[in-house]
């Protein structure tokens, strides 16, 4: 060994314990004291303590140092899997809910809980007292031993207990709501009992023989890939067992009504139901899943066409059934019994599953029609990724004939609309409510954005100005500031939809127009100053905004808070309350015009010069295109976008402060447009949701003034192993992967920045 | 279609299948104890036979309950919220030391940033968990502005420690309560004893809720005296107070008052004494403490303040609170701590009572805290029907020698 | 006339932070074409940094004798300095060099610095506090009045805080211009490949790049606290504040960084104070004198002199 290796290697080593140390003062409750500064660092790195943060250091180093020896193990067959179920199964156990109505709900204090209660199964006290733990080490120990010295044996072994195991912790999990009672909507457990099934699965892999492997997978691939809808069809297949065979139904707070779909017909055989209601809870529901299923799979498997549009009917209307039912006896409920709260509540996950099921299998109907009579659409993707061909990485290869199959962007988007349709109802209060007032309104300012910063590449500081812009024109409309519009312009919230998108539009073409011809980081700044002028403007101006107070009621000035939204056209009446539901299907279906709009957008003649000047304005310039008219455009569609945010955001909250748009929340969003995929609207959008989700889940997970720490270490994690993005353009793909080819032969050059695909 | 419901039960009862779990028929007890279906979840009325509530569960000994506390714990002003979540904490925990209580108690935290856009999730958070049964905050008028709806539809007991905007006790907030009077209360107060005094005085604000809130009121009343008033706004996050200072100083101004909190008002007041300013100076509730008084240094020498609270330091329980927390949490108590541990004392009460008169919902935890009486350290915790703490004094205090020391009513001050 | 003196003064002494701390933005901006914006958090550890070393110096301040002070203030910027530079230099190592050995598009050098932003700055909340007061041991009258020019007094902190900031600017101007380091860091600027193939190590010269800039803004820290107060998100207004005097001076440009931190100070200080603008609209009156700069020379007073950086 050289010195200068082991040199390398020192410095690797030291930068490693320093890397434990830091990890030493993230990790743990201690808050540091104004009396006394070391008080931190000394609890953090106390004696005991800081070798177990060293420890972890070394690991690390050590993982990196042999990482070539490793390495050969990790691509054998059934590792990532193997590894992907254990990470689920230590996240079940460590930092998921396994009963709710239990202190902080975790595995260890259930355990505690399970020791300290008599009259419960011995095998269940025995699983949260010991077994648990143990048998992950057998099965992780097993496996292990199989992938790294090829016995068959231990694998398979090393399968079957993980079998075991998953059907042991769903059995104590269950006799544990079953002893304790009240509502349980935990995960954890159900992560556990999926991680161990994913470990047996990569142990059968691991037991069979390579060539074996390899036939299973080319034959999945073929199944899934040849066959548009199929998997979808999978999907709802399972989706639509659990529904029917396992999830409940009816749910109310007293848990003696609880009751899976085989009950419903007893529960409600005495009331009033309506005889179509009826007859779906007697035998419709039983007949029209497996139709729908043999319909879609028939139409899937032999491509015909006709069928596969009846299976999209079938499932589409067998879904509005569902739905229908589901609306009538929670509604025959609510009227016989107002404590079981009103129409549309006290649902379990069953009835949602079920409808997402039917939809999904109609979904697989429709991409199988479509897929066949238009293969190109399909295989768009396909062909635009293949231009990068020498560059593609082996196992890029390898999930590309699974994602790039005909349909299969399709079925993801279905797939993603019957999430997004039928999760909500079953999630917690405050996960409805954290759908709405962050992720929703953040996802639409991502993807607003996306546009200016993604599309055009213009890096924008301030885009929450035009949040504010919009939500204060909303205000102002619907009458809650101090100043008081003409009594023939006091509208309802929706309808100052347009009026706050023309009123941005004109904000984003004023600020665009002077400031559009700076160069890249003047313009950030400049944006940036924009921002913070608007808030200083509305925190100030006290007699048209009402300052700092924001819109509270507030009689002395005539202030109130900005109404809900409410629709009253004709014969239909819908008024916002309350209920964090109705605003996520509110906010839903905004998300979806201005998603379809922007992809329309995006593959226009507009989209292209945003990609033109993104790329090189120089060159756009002289092909005689309007820069300076095109970057306005980008600048006054995201603000649009905005605005639009904002009038759903004032009518959701009713009440806003200027400190709803500091120039935090802009860098947020740039960072969730980054952080996604710069260009890429999926991205955008997951970049937002995942961004936003994050610190919510975090929660109780770590001590709350930490958890901006924390997820500050994922975005920078996440930039240096993944720096285009969680879901990156197209585009970007091509560009990065083109990048990795030039690396090895000129690192120099490559340690200096390059403009490629600069995006300001 | 009351007879249809008997329908539903009964058909309920006789289908056994139907009937999946009972009531709580375990031992019970929360995040020490062994299991149970938390209180007031489970009505367990009509047929089944499995028998209701928590009167069959082993003995009501064990019983478990949450207190809710809803704040910025992260954000610009994170540091007040940890500031009373210890309180929080600290008092719950010296309840359940104390031993032989019918019940014990924990504190679910739920972090809003201070962020009226965040506070409908935190504020779901505390609603959707049943063993919840009253809240300590939110801490803020923003927060408590956009959820002071959801928590009175959900009849859950609020006692905010210091959301001082005037107008949350008339937004129609049923359940909400504070411990601490509102802007207006002592910015009134604090005007007439300044225009008693000074022809001329300069308002600064912090352009925040409570800096401008009490700055507007203490305007008012001067100009009402017929006072020349001076008005400037320096944003919360400042730092550098020199310019405001020198404004103040050549302004010529008898009087100076600061609306805003404590850590920018020991700053400002070093940057008043380096730029020569001898008039008097003088702020609200928001700038009484320690925070100041260590801040200022010699500086903050000669600054009143206006308080409708009593002094924190003196009393026997105070220092009791304030070796605990220092023990606890190995730093004194800071801004809003002694009014974070009073509106927790008051809720355990609340559900002592409560729990005395049967059972603990969130029905009766209510109504118990709309009947408190309970003396705190820095307040006699008893709310006027609107939720207003019943507190009419307001005390003039005065740092003298590095200490706030208390001058009495303000009314009887010259 | 004293009064606008005083003024002037007051805005001085807040320029010349400004001005330290956008040389750092202005430095990484030269040589990577990048906004730094991580640099308010190396900012703001220069503060906590020299805040260890002189509270276990001085005790709690009361017994400092006269003759000490220079010495202790000496100490706070030189610990100040070293503690900023090392973090600039980690910041670089794990937030910029892995992220240019991907060639990864511009804005997710932005992001990852973001993301350090906030990871440095909550992680020096745990560490020591998040209250925003912090103040260093009063081991100096801080009122002391150090001359007065016609009537305006001047105290010794502010003479401390510009001359600092003087010394520290011209010393830098130094090692730009007449040293290799210098040369390099200008080399790099001015064209990087070419500056490789010419010998100069790229790497080396960006990391001792950003601990410059880094030692500069840990000064600045120092100063900082010492006039105010410090805190663990301290950095997040100063640091805006300094971008924006870096852009308007010319960012990449250092004489510009300089130019455009005073000028900044001392608007914020003059401007808000004429009787038709409350000090509440500060902020405001610095954006706009920035968007109106911009609109009339777009690459800030002094240019890009982007190589030549000087």
């Amino acid at each position: 060994m050289t010195t200068a290796d082991s040199r390398a290697l020192a410095k690797r080593l030291l930068a490693c314990l320093v890397g434990g140390l830091v990890l030493a003062v993230m990790w743990g409750p201690q808050e540091g004291s104004q009396n006394d500064y070391y008080f931190e660092l000394r609890t953090s790195l106390g004696f005991p303590r800081v070798l177990i943060f060293l420890g972890i250091g070394v690991v690390v180093f050590l993982a990196m140092t042999f990482w070539p020896v490793l390495r050969p193990f990790l691509s054998r067959p059934g590792v990532w899997p193997f590894l992907s179920g254990l990470l689920a199964v230590l996240a079940g156990q460590t930092l998921m809910h396994w009963y709710d109505p239990l202190g902080d709900g975790k595995f260890g204090t259930v355990a505690t809980a399970v020791s300290q209660t008599k009259g419960i199964s011995a095998l269940t006290s025995a699983y949260f007292g010991w077994l648990a733990w143990t048998e992950l080490a057998l099965v992780v120990v097993l496996c292990a031993v199989g992938i790294a010295l090829r016995l068959r044996l231990a694998a398979w072994i090393g399968g079957a207990l993980a079998v075991i195991a998953a059907v042991l912790t769903w059995y104590a999990q269950h006799s544990v709501v079953a002893k304790g009672g009240g509502i349980d909507h935990s995960l954890g457990w159900g992560a556990v009992v999926v991680g161990y099934l994913v470990i047996a699965f990569a142990a059968g892999v691991i037991a069979l023989s390579d060539a074996q492997v390899a036939t299973g997978r080319a034959f999945a691939d073929r199944l899934l890939g040849w066959r548009p809808g199929l998997p979808l069809v999978i999907a709802g297949v399972v989706l639509g067992l659990l529904a029917f065979y396992v999830g409940r139904w009816f749910a109310p707070s007293s848990t003696q009504y609880n009751t899976d779909f085989g009950g419903l017909h007893a529960v409600f055989a005495p009331t009033a139901l309506a005889s179509w209601a009826m007859a779906y809870l007697s035998w419709a529901g039983w007949v029209l899943l497996p139709v729908a299923v043999v319909l879609a799979g028939i139409a899937a498997y032999l491509r015909s066409r006709p069928l596969a549009w009846v299976a999209a009917a079938v499932g589409t209307l067998a879904a509005i059934y569902t739905l229908a039912t589901l609306y009538e006896f929670s509604k025959i409920a609510a009227r016989v019994a107002p404590t079981f709260g009103s129409t549309w509540q006290n649902l379990g996950t069953g009835g949602w599953m079920a409808c997402g099921a039917f939809l999904l299998l109609g979904g697989a109907g429709y991409v199988a029609a479509t897929a066949e009579s238009a293969p190109q659409q399909g295989s768009e993707e396909a062909a635009t990724v293949s231009p990068a061909a020498p560059a593609q990485v082996a196992d890029e290869a390898r999930s590309r004939s699974f994602l790039t199959a005909p349909g299969a962007a399709r079925s993801l988007v279905i797939a993603t609309i019957a999430f997004a349709l039928f999760y909500p109802p079953t999630a917690t209060s405050f996960w409805q409510s954290v759908l709405v007032s962050e992720i929703g309104i953040y996802v639409l300012l991502a993807v607003g954005l996306n546009v200016v910063v993604g599309w055009a590449g213009l890096l924008d500081l301030g885009f929450i100005a035009f949040f504010a812009i919009g939500s204060y024109t909303t205000a102002y409309l619907t009458n809650s500031l101090p100043i008081h519009p003409p009594s023939w312009l006091v509208l309802p919230p929706l309808a100052a939809i347009p009026f706050a998108v023309v009123i941005c539009l004109i904000a984003g073409v004023l600020l665009g127009a002077p400031t559009l011809r700076l160069r890249g980081d003047y313009l950030a700044i400049v944006t940036l100053g924009f921002g913070e002028i608007i808030r200083i403007i509305a925190n100030n101006a006290d007699a048209i905004t009402n300052g700092s107070r924001g819109t509270a009621v507030d009689p002395s000035r005539g202030v109130n808070n900005v109404p809900h939204p409410s629709i009253h056209i004709g014969p239909l009446h819908i008024t916002w309350g309350l209920n964090q539901l109705q605003y996520w299907y509110l906010l839903l279906v905004l998300v979806v015009i201005v998603v379809v709009l922007f992809r329309r957008l995006e593959n226009s003649r507009l989209g292209r010069a945003w990609a033109a000047i993104r790329e090189d304005e120089v060159a756009a310039q002289a092909t005689g295109m309007n820069t300076f008219r095109v970057k306005l455009l980008a600048f006054a569609i995201g603000a649009s976008t905005s605005g639009l945010a904002g009038v759903f955001f004032g009518s959701y909250i009713g009440f806003f402060t200027p400190d709803n748009f500091v120039l935090n929340n802009s860098i947020l969003v740039v960072a969730y447009v980054v952080f996604g995929g710069m260009g890429s609207l999926p991205g955008a959008m997951a970049g937002a949701a995942l961004l936003t989700w994050l610190p919510e889940f975090l929660k109780n997970q770590v001590p709350a003034p930490d958890r901006q720490m924390w997820i500050g270490a994922v975005v920078l994690l996440m930039m240096i192993f993944r720096p285009a993005g969680l879901l990156p353009a197209r585009r970007r793909r091509i560009e990065l992967s083109a990048d990795h080819l030039e690396e090895a032969s000129s690192a120099e050059t490559i340690a200096v920045p390059s403009h490629v695909g600069g995006a300001v | 279609m009351h007879k249809g419901f008997f329908t539903v039960t009964a058909v309920m009862a006789t289908a056994g299948a139907v009937v999946l779990t009972g009531c709580s028929s375990g031992s019970s007890g929360g995040g020490g104890g062994g299991l149970s279906s938390p209180a007031g979840s489970s009505s367990c009325t009509g047929g089944g036979g499995l028998g209701g509530g928590g009167a069959t569960s082993g003995g009501a000994s064990n019983q478990s309950y949450k207190i809710g506390f809803q704040g910025a714990l992260s954000g610009d002003n994170q540091q007040l919220g940890i500031n009373e979540i210890n309180a929080v904490k600290l008092a719950v925990q010296q309840f359940n030391a104390k031993g032989g209580q019918p019940f014990k108690l924990s504190v679910e935290t739920s972090d809003d940033a201070g962020d009226a856009a965040k506070a409908p999730a935190a504020a779901q958070q505390l609603i959707q968990d049943s063993a919840v049964v009253g809240v300590v905050g939110p801490i803020f008028s923003g927060p408590t502005s956009a959820t002071g709806k959801a928590y009175a539809a959900a009849n859950m007991a609020l006692i905010s420690p210091s959301a001082t905007n005037e107008d949350l006790t008339k937004s129609g907030f049923t359940t909400f309560h504070r411990i601490v009077p509102t802007d207006g209360v002592e910015g009134a107060a604090a005007a007439d004893w300044l225009a008693s005094k000074f022809k001329k005085v300069f308002v600064v604000d912090d352009t925040t809720v409570y800096g401008k809130g009490v700055a507007d009121v203490v305007a008012a009343g001067l100009k009402k005296k017929g006072v020349t008033v001076l008005r400037q706004g320096v944003p919360q996050n400042t730092q550098d107070y020199g310019a405001i200072a020198q404004k103040v100083t050549s302004s010529g101004a008898g009087a100076m008052f600061y609306g805003g909190y404590d850590a920018q008002a020991a700053l400002f007041a070093k940057a008043l004494t380096a730029a020569g300013y001898k008039g008097l100076r003088m702020t609200g509730n928001g700038g009484k403490s320690e925070v100041f008084t260590k801040g200022s240094g010699s500086a903050g020498n000669g600054w009143y303040f206006s308080c409708g609270c009593q002094d924190a330091t003196t009393a026997p329980e105070a220092k009791a609170f304030k070796a605990a927390y220092q023990q606890a949490y190995h730093t004194p108590p800071s801004t809003y701590s002694p009014e974070g541990y009073d509106a927790t004392n008051a809720m355990i009460q609340a559900i002592e009572t409560a729990a005395k008169s049967g059972s603990v919902t969130r029905q009766a935890v209510e109504a118990a805290v709309n009947k408190l009486d309970y003396k705190g350290i820095t307040t006699t915790v008893k709310f006027a029907p609107s939720g207003e703490v019943a507190q009419a004094t307001v005390n003039l205090y005065e740092q003298k020698n590095g200490k706030i020391v208390e001058l009495g009513d303000i009314k009887k001050q010259k | 006339m004293t009064q606008f003196l005083n003024y002037l003064v007051l805005g001085l002494t807040r320029g010349s932070l400004y001005a330290l701390i956008a040389l750092g933005y202005t430095l990484v901006y030269g040589v990577l074409q990048l906004i730094n914006f991580a640099h308010s958090e190396v900012f703001m550890s220069g503060a906590f940094g020299s805040y260890l070393v002189i509270s276990a110096v001085v005790g709690n301040g009361k017994g400092t004798s006269s003759w000490e002070v220079p010495f202790v203030m000496l100490l706070g910027v030189v610990t100040g300095a070293v503690t900023a530079g090392a973090i600039a230099w980690s910041l670089e190592r794990v937030a910029y060099r892995p992220l240019r050995r991907r060639n990864a598009p511009k804005l997710a050098f932005l992001i990852s610095a973001i993301g350090a932003s906030f990871f440095l700055s909550q992680l020096f909340g745990k560490m020591f506090n998040r209250f925003t007061n912090n103040q260093f041991p009063p081991f100096f009258n801080d009122n002391s009045v150090a001359f007065t020019i016609a009537g305006a007094q001047v105290r010794v902190i502010q003479v401390v805080d510009i001359l600092a900031a003087l010394v520290m600017m011209v010393l830098l101007d130094r090692l730009v211009n007449k040293t290799k380091l210098g040369r390099s860091i200008r080399a790099v600027s001015e064209d990087a490949p070419t500056a490789a193939l010419m010998g100069i190590d790229i790497d080396r010269t960006i990391s001792r790049t950003f601990v410059i800039g880094g030692l500069l803004g840990g000064a600045a820290g120092f100063l900082f606290g010492l006039n105010f107060s410090f805190f663990n998100t301290m950095g997040f207004l100063p640091g805006v504040k300094a971008f924006a005097a870096a852009v308007l001076g010319g960012i990449g440009n250092i004489r510009g960084a300089m130019i455009g931190g005073l000028l900044l100070g001392i608007v914020e200080n003059i401007i808000p104070t004429l009787p038709w603008v409350g000090t509440e609209w500060t902020d405001v009156v610095a954006f706009i004198v920035l968007v109106l700069v911009l609109m009339f020379r777009p690459t800030g007073i002094l240019g890009e002199r982007l190589g030549r950086a000087a």
